[in-house]
């Protein structure tokens, strides 16, 4: 509550004179001051972001820098040992039912798919808005149609994820998020399990998200995708965020050397 | 009494003071199975909890019954327990033995098939907000239960036999019957032939019931469980013979 009004107090003029002046100055993402720790290595360097409404940010940065561990805290897969977390203003402080409103706010797509092996594609998109919202199965079945057309794989509901490819996976696994209709989507390295001819379909389902609005957290190393999609770019050294710039300053004027370094890397 | 009679061993087959032995021995896999399921899964969720008291005391338990004969456990059962003034009747302390052995062995196997399903599946229901039961009963426990069915199997194959091992207490069951038949008629080969004979049908008939099951519950994404189970083996050296 109190978090809603000063922020709005104190960031309305940062913001700008938006739509929705209620919300103006809630973050979809505020994260201050994040340490997270595995034994006596730090994963999350006093990590500083705050992400808009609607906005798409793409996080980059070396193997190990801490990008997976920083987005799995947002919907509290990871547990954060010292710092603030706040998403669409609830803050994330282990009590469940703030943990529960978070997670029920965020859709999540990992690396390897992670679909439910046993249940068909179709089931696994109605499982937990049956489960967790109590709707209906036919009302379930049609939200998941629904989401499965616009992932353009509604043809593929009987099968089971054993029987799709890859690409098709990830598309299934974005459709079973989305049926939760959550207000801020997170990927970890969405395409990077893919083979190449299969990127692009994921890529495609993304973009056609990013473009209707939904607020986007996404490590990728897909720089083409960042330049198109991206407001801005994360880019993280050994737990700490150490450059933040739109994709146009970050690819041609990188500030930092280790930054300069990754891109070189990346970009041969 | 220098050959081996067909004939009598058939009768033997057919005797039905045998065949009620059978049952027996039916009966104490089936009534051990069930005992022996329902402690060993609550052993292996002790095992896997994170207090170290639990996992400790479960610990403890696998390492006893599954360190220790199973015979030895039903003598201790049925001569040594009346001794502290614990007595129970025959086919109780047969039942005991046989549950609290059964539930050592079925809690590795469970927990072994927990432990395969991979993190990820966990974390993706945790992200879509289903609840720890609804993650519990819908997404670890069937996958976990398709990898246990092997190994659960071939205890339970094991289990049929080391029934025999309750005839020593005076259980009549199959074991026990064909001794006292072989006493009174000293037709050790026949006899023995017959009781062979069950043992063989009955783990038979549970190798056909197990492949049902290993394919009925396996029909669903075939390649990727396989995928799974390959990369983590459920512990198929938890399933040691005994006795
Ligand atoms: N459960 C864990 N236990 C111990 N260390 C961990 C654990 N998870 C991550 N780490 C360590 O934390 C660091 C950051 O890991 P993270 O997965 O966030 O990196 P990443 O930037 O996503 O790397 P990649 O590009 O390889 O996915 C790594 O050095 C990793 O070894
Ligand atoms: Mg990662």
């Amino acid at each position: 509550m109190s978090e809603i009004s000063m922020n709005t107090a104190m960031e309305s003029g940062v913001e700008g004179a938006a739509a929705q002046p209620q919300l103006r100055g809630v973050h979809a993402v505020r994260m201050e001051a994040v340490y997270k720790h595995y034994g006596d290595f730090t994963a999350l360097n006093e990590v500083d972001l705050k992400v808009a409404k609607g906005e798409k940010i793409v996080i980059c940065g070396p193997s190990g820098s801490g990008k997976s561990t920083l987005i799995r805290c947002i919907n509290h897969i990871e547990k954060h040992d010292e710092g603030l977390i706040y998403v669409n203003g609830t803050e994330l402080d282990r009590q469940r039912t703030n943990i529960d409103a978070v997670r029920r706010d965020t859709g999540m797509v990992f690396q390897s798919f992670n679909l439910f092996p046993h249940m068909t594609t179709l089931e696994n998109c109605i499982l937990a808005p049956m489960t967790v919202n109590g709707m209906a199965k036919a009302e379930a079945k049609e939200l998941a149609m629904h989401f499965l057309t616009k992932v353009r794989i509604p043809d593929q509901a009987e099968k089971f994820p054993g029987q799709l490819s890859g690409g098709q996976q990830q598309r299934v696994a974005i459709a079973r998020a989305l049926c939760m209709r959550p207000k801020i989507m997170l990927f970890d390295e969405p395409t990077s399990a893919l083979d190449p001819e299969m990127v692009k379909e994921v890529l495609e389902t993304m973009k056609k998200l990013a473009e209707e609005g939904m607020t986007m957290l996404c490590v990728t190393h897909e720089m083409g995708f960042a330049r198109e999609v991206a407001d801005r770019i994360v880019f993280m050294n050994e737990g700490k965020v150490v450059e933040q710039a739109v994709p146009e300053e970050f690819f041609s004027h990188p500030k930092s050397e280790r930054a300069r370094a990754f891109l070189d890397q990346i970009i041969h | 009494m220098s050959h081996f009679s067909p004939t009598a061993a058939v009768n033997y087959f057919f005797n039905y003071f045998l065949m009620k032995g059978v049952l027996v021995t039916i009966g104490l896999t089936v009534a051990a199975v069930i005992g022996g399921l329902i402690l060993g899964m609550g052993i292996a969720l002790m095992r896997m909890s994170s207090s170290p008291v639990l996992s400790g005391a479960s610990r403890f338990y696998i390492w006893f019954f599954r360190g220790t004969p199973l015979l030895i456990q039903l003598v201790v059962i049925y001569s040594g327990l009346p001794q502290l003034g614990i007595k129970f009747s025959v086919i109780t302390c047969a039942l005991v033995g046989l549950i609290l052995n059964e539930a050592a062995y079925l809690a590795e196997i469970v927990r072994s098939g927990f432990m395969a399903v991979s993190a990820g599946q966990r974390e993706a229901a945790w992200a879509l907000s289903l609840s720890p039961w609804t993650t519990f009963r819908r997404v670890t426990l069937p996958q976990a239960f398709r990898l246990m069915i092997p190994p659960l199997g071939n205890s339970i194959n094991s289990l049929l036999k080391a029934t025999s091992l309750a005839s020593v207490i005076s259980v009549e069951e199959l074991m026990r019957r064909s001794d006292m038949l072989m006493q009174e008629h000293f037709q050790i080969l026949e006899v023995y032939a017959a009781a062979t004979a069950y043992y063989l049908i009955l783990t038979s008939v549970w190798d056909a019931v197990q492949r049902r099951l290993e394919k009925h519950f396996g029909r669903s994404s075939a390649a990727k469980s396989r995928r799974v189970a390959a990369r983590a083996p459920v512990a198929q050296a938890s399933v040691e013979a005994r006795a």
